[in-house]
């Protein structure tokens, strides 16, 4: 369970999100969305720990975010699996050794981490591409790598920030089936996006942002 | 399937993942300086030259000190008697003076060995002859215990002064002083020099893994979102600083052999003409393990202190 009481972040004089209260069950699908600026990155950073909030609390089952010291800070990141909007693969090496990155960082034997890559690219049907460069997939693909990575060590919370931002149609649905299985496992997802015509045709909560403020919250 | 938090049986224990993190960044970053190999050959260069030149000036100093104290030990006083001494209390004084601590030998040149010693030199043998007296007086010959630049020789000096019947001591210390300060002033301007190309190295492995750092500003960003620690990402630039480091010391350590080897030949030569018994003394096995030691230490802080600094300016912004 992901609880944000009262949380506001403040920019100078901006304030990207003022008083939000918000909760996102465990085990929960939800889409953030609203406008470029409306807060969704900010809530997503808070939520990772790479920002502050200005006031207010964020919780992680029952867990004070900002109670946590900095040096455990790595530690509670690897609990959230991250997929990016330009999916941030490394071009300096392979397919399975961009997906091996988290669990190298967990610290597996090379012999499980080389198993569990194998079941996540085998989750996002790119199996057969395991050793080639990632430079040479196309959008769609480079994509799925992203998300091979971010759930290889089976966080508890997947996050996604326009994670179909550069994705046509149907490649954009293909990448929500695949966050909506990761969901069907007992993964809590939260992605962030304003493709609203894509999520609309997906039974999730939508919660929409708006200057920084929660504008609504759908339940469908 | 592992509970979603993850604490699969399979996860090694904290040590063995410490030491596999390490094997695999040590390699990394290995493979990578050998992936461009004119670079990383260059940086080994610029810190092998700033590390080799002070150390074979260092060495040169170390191979000119043994021999300065062989000059100073030559230097002898003179001690001039007063002129209407006679040759028994020249004797006196030799006998008084003779088991002094600060003296090792004391040598009685008598007015007729002077004058005939003074006339074989300068050929003047005939004309000193005509003299009807002689002008030279009787004169003690001291050889001091101490080294030259000490100022207890110049103690030891009007000590002997002092004594009844000496008219005057004789001692040319002057030069073997300046050849003294010299050698002192040439080790601070070694040591300088040395500190200056020490910094420049520093200075050179600084931007270089400046570069190497920002070269994977991608990578560091993204480890740092899925959970790595400031340990891990900073962990393949402390290699890649640290073989900087260790390989400019071991070229480092090859110019110091090769350049001894070079001067051993006529460096021998030259002090077997001055019957000096010395001969060259090489870097041994101390100065290439230092340099080397020295170079990994330097490559170590600086990759560090280069990461550190990155970092900080990454969560600033």
């Amino acid at each position: 369970m992901i609880e944000f009481e009262r949380v506001s972040r403040r920019f100078g004089d901006l304030d990207a999100l003022r008083h939000l209260n918000l909760t996102i069950d465990q085990g929960e699908m939800a889409f953030i969305t609203g406008h470029s600026g409306a807060g969704k990155s900010t809530l997503l950073r808070l939520l990772l720990l790479l920002d502050r909030p200005s006031s207010g609390e964020i919780r992680v089952k029952g867990e004070l975010t900002s109670a946590i010291r900095s040096h455990r800070v790595p530690r509670y990141r690897r609990r959230f699996g991250v997929v990016f909007q330009d999916h941030r693969l490394l071009f300096d090496r392979s397919v399975h050794d961009n997906v091996a990155l988290p669990l190298v960082i967990a610290g597996f034997s090379p012999r499980e981490s080389a198993r569990r890559v194998r079941a996540a690219l085998d989750k996002v049907g790119l199996l057969a591409q395991e050793s080639v460069n990632p430079a040479t997939l196309s959008g769609g693909e480079q994509q799925r790598v992203g998300i091979a990575r971010a759930v290889v060590a089976r966080p508890e919370f997947l996050i996604a920030d326009e994670p179909t931002g550069n994705l046509d149609p149907q490649l954009s649905s293909e990448i929500m089936a695949l966050f909506e299985a990761f969901n069907q496992v007992g993964v809590t997802v939260l992605v962030a996006t304003h493709d609203l015509s894509l999520i609309s045709q997906l039974r999730h909560r939508i919660v929409t942002l708006s200057s920084g403020r929660l504008a609504s919250a759908e339940t469908p | 399937m592992n509970s979603p938090t993850g604490q699969p049986a399979e996860r090694w224990t904290r040590s063995a993942v410490w030491r596999a993190q390490h094997r695999i960044a040590a390699n990394d970053s290995w493979r990578k300086l050998l992936h461009r190999p004119v670079a990383t050959g260059l940086v080994w260069l610029v810190v092998a030259i700033s590390l080799a030149l002070p150390s074979a000036l260092l060495l040169t100093v170390a191979n000119l000190r043994p021999i300065v104290p062989d000059l100073a030990r030559s230097a002898q006083l003179s001690v001039m008697l007063d002129r209407e001494a006679d040759r028994a209390s020249a004797e006196a004084v030799q006998d008084q003076i003779e088991n002094w601590s600060q003296i090792d030998a004391v040598r009685l040149v008598s007015r007729e060995q002077a004058l005939s010693e003074f006339g074989e030199q300068t050929g003047l043998a005939t004309l000193l002859a005509s003299l009807d007296r002689n002008p030279l007086p009787h004169t003690l010959r001291v050889l001091p215990r101490l080294p030259a630049h000490d100022s207890a020789l110049n103690h030891l000096i009007g000590e002997l002064e002092s004594l009844p019947n000496v008219t005057r001591v004789v001692a040319d210390t002057r030069w073997m002083s300046r050849l003294e300060e010299t050698l002192v002033a040439g080790e601070r301007w070694v040591l300088a020099l040395g500190g200056a190309m020490i910094l420049g190295a520093i200075l050179a492995l600084a931007n270089t893994l400046h570069l190497a750092i920002d070269a994977r500003r991608e990578e560091i960003l993204v480890v740092r979102v899925i959970g790595g620690s400031p340990a891990f990402v900073r962990r393949p630039f402390l290699y890649t600083g640290l073989y900087f480091g260790v390989g400019g010391g071991v070229l480092a350590a090859l110019m110091l052999w090769a350049l001894s080897l070079w001067l051993t030949g006529p460096v021998n030569a030259l002090f077997l003409l001055y019957d000096s018994p010395g001969q060259l003394q090489g870097p041994g096995l101390v100065y290439p393990l230092a340099l080397i030691l020295l170079g990994a230490i330097i490559g170590w802080l600086v990759s560090w202190a280069a990461a550190e600094h990155y970092f900080r300016q990454l969560e600033t912004r």
